[in-house]
């Protein structure tokens, strides 16, 4: 099968596409720390659970690195790993093209584990940043499962979000996701609990994965057998204030040999509550389904951890407020390295923030979301005195809150700020 | 049979990726070609008016920056290519007023003056710039002048101010403090004209001037835009 050597051309080939030199690329890391319970027997009961993420940023590209590992018994586990490429085209009269590639490792016990590669594309269509549908594809090939074969995975969804930050009962975000997955499985009559499913006259060797998990019995008549399975999911994303509620339920459709009856249907739930733009308090729990692309049984979980959002604040900001402002709370500005200053925003409940000025030839800079409601993009600025506007959820251009503001030429306000030749006295 | 059908359809589903790559790949090439050459997107008559400006402002040793500037900023913002090359013909024109006026300033208080001039300034308010101190710069003098007026405050309560502030001696952190003052205010409710007479009033150096307060039922922000 060439799947796999497809995705990863495709990754290079996409790897290849050079940056504007305009554009700046951003890093970013969090980290999340707690305590994590999980009820399949594999995982250690509790652990404590620290997962660090590091994320480089471009406007149409992005690449994250994320792993997690669990500390339990004076000994340190590796869980998981995932290297992730994201290329996003520009939107065109409100459709963009999006392309994900990850490579990433899953250790479910001490002795197991399972790699993937994965490449899926996927077309959106947006209204207005408040809603918005998309179709997409992809193959995915996992190593060290009972999988005989690439996956093909298909999925669709449609997304809707009511309120704004503003809002008395702050926004909402209503998912729904319908995926479909397709892959040659190897087969254990263990698979189904009973002796009726036949493997004919076609035995193969069972992969060690199969091995691990079952009988030496079990694994001897094993062969390959087309499974076929689609989740159908629906999740909630309500935030207000300084309190994030998410919530997901789903079913999972399919016959009883693919769908065990522990992963019919699922039921998840976390609560965040921001201390400040940085420091979060998380706590959930609920049922996850089993993974058998990853070899991951269903599973019940419960969490409560803190998540530390990226570094802290320079201590020489001055913020500038804007009571009246429309969704932008505040806008700060601070030098960094030579000749390259930090945008800071303020602004909640919002999907996407953009700036753009003299500095960036009039083309918009997408931020990188640093905290709960905190932007932030590092961008080249001579001294001197430049023209900016800044825009969320693809609304309207704006001067941003706190900056002297002056009319242009097309029927809109600009905001100015002065870059001191000494890249100490910006405002 | 199964099998077959399986390659088949993951045969497809790659299909379906790998064109799909390739047009986001095309897309962003596509994007990188317009940025390389941004005028692109201009017929050839209003390709040529805006190159001829950007051209005669580097002759006369204007800041023509600020004409590319403001072409850029039409086509992000979709505007019509006669508008573009009208806007770029104003900002034009009010560099060379700016530097006939104020004579040889540096190119970021060209610009600040001619953004001065597109709120409304006459050019013969900004005469008393003309002669200034060694060392003195009226770039935040001409910032906060644009800022007043386009918050709403009238051009000749905003101009007065300014030039008295200037002619005054008013330093770079007196005009900050005024504007900081005065949007402040605005943004609270209170009537430009009025938060600026209020203000200028606290302001060291400024000549006097008398208190007002807004009338019943105005504390909603006058501001035009």
């Amino acid at each position: 099968m060439n799947g796999p050597k497809v995705a990863i051309l495709t990754i290079a080939a996409a790897l290849l596409v050079p940056v504007s030199q305009v554009l700046v690329a951003q890093i970013a890391s969090n980290i999340e720390a707690g305590q994590y319970s999980v009820s399949d027997g594999l995982l250690p009961i509790n652990a404590f659970r620290i997962a660090p993420t590091l994320q480089f940023a471009m406007p149409h590209a992005t690449f994250k690195a994320r792993g997690s590992a669990f500390v339990s018994e004076q000994s340190v586990q590796l869980a998981d790993g995932i290297v992730t490429g994201t290329f996003t085209s520009p939107t065109v009269y409100g459709v963009r093209a999006e392309m994900i590639g990850n490579a990433s490792r899953a250790i479910d016990d001490r002795s197991l584990g399972t790699d993937q590669v994965d490449v899926q594309t996927r077309v959106h269509v947006l209204f207005h940043q408040h809603g918005g549908v998309w179709l997409g594809g992809g193959v995915a090939r996992p190593w060290r499962v009972a999988v005989a074969s690439s996956a093909d995975v298909t999925d669709a969804g449609a997304w809707a979000k009511i309120g704004d930050a503003l809002a008395k009962f702050g926004t909402a975000t209503m998912t729904a996701t319908f995926t479909n997955f397709s892959f040659t499985k190897v087969a254990s009559v263990n698979d189904t609990g009973s002796a009726s499913l036949s493997c004919g006259a076609s035995p193969i060797a069972a992969p060690t994965a199969m091995r691990a998990l079952f009988s030496e019995a079990a694994v001897t008549g094993a062969c390959e057998r087309q499974s076929r399975f689609s989740d159908l999911e629906g999740s909630v994303h309500w935030e207000v204030g300084a309190i994030e509620l998410a919530a997901s339920s789903g079913y999972r459709f399919g016959d009883s040999y693919d769908v065990t009856p522990d992963s019919k249907r699922w039921t998840a739930g976390t609560a965040t509550v921001w201390l400040n733009d940085r420091i979060a308090i998380i706590g959930g729990g609920g049922r996850q389904p089993a993974l058998p692309l990853r070899g991951v049984p269903a599973r019940s979980f419960g969490m409560a951890g803190l998540e530390l959002a990226y570094w802290p604040l320079s201590r020489s900001a001055v913020p500038v407020s804007l009571p009246h402002a429309a969704l932008v709370k505040t806008f700060e500005m601070h030098p960094t390295l030579a000749g390259m200053q930090k945008l800071i925003i303020h602004v909640g409940g919002v999907e996407t923030v953009d700036v753009m000025g003299d500095f960036s030839d009039w083309s918009p800079l997408t931020l990188i979301r640093r905290g709960r409601d905190l932007w932030e993009l590092s961008v080249p600025l001579s001294a001197g005195t430049h023209q900016i506007n800044v825009r969320v959820d693809g609304g309207p251009w704006m001067a941003p809150p706190g900056t002297p503001t002056m009319h242009d030429s097309y029927g809109g306000d600009v905001g100015l700020i002065v870059v001191a030749a000494t890249d100490k006295g910006a405002r | 049979m199964n099998r077959l059908r399986r390659t088949l359809v993951c045969r497809h589903a790659l299909s379906v990726s790998v064109g799909a790559c390739a047009l986001l790949l095309f897309g962003v090439r596509l994007a990188r070609a317009q940025d390389a050459d941004p005028f692109a997107r201009l017929d050839a008559g209003s390709r040529f008016a805006v190159e001829l400006m950007i051209d005669s402002a580097n002759t006369l040793q204007l800041p023509s920056d600020l004409l590319r500037s403001t072409a850029l900023q039409g086509l992000a913002v979709h505007a019509d290519a006669k508008r573009i090359v009208r806007a770029v013909r104003t900002t034009f024109t009010n560099l060379k007023t700016a530097r006939a006026v104020l004579g040889p300033v540096n190119s970021e208080e060209l610009k600040a003056g001619a953004a001065v001039l597109y709120a409304g300034v006459k050019p013969t308010q900004l005469v008393p710039f003309r002669v200034r101190q060694k060392d003195r710069n009226d770039l935040q003098a001409f910032i906060v002048w644009a800022d007043l007026i386009t918050r709403g405050v009238p051009s000749e309560e905003a101009s007065s101010a300014i030039i008295k502030l200037w002619q005054h001696g008013a330093d770079d952190a007196t005009f900050y403090g005024l504007w900081n003052s005065v949007q402040s205010d605005i943004i609270k409710g209170l009537n430009p004209g009025a938060a600026l007479q209020n203000r200028i009033r606290e302001t060291p150096g400024a000549p006097a001037a008398t208190k007002v307060t807004p009338p019943e039922g105005q504390q909603e922000n006058q501001s035009s835009r």
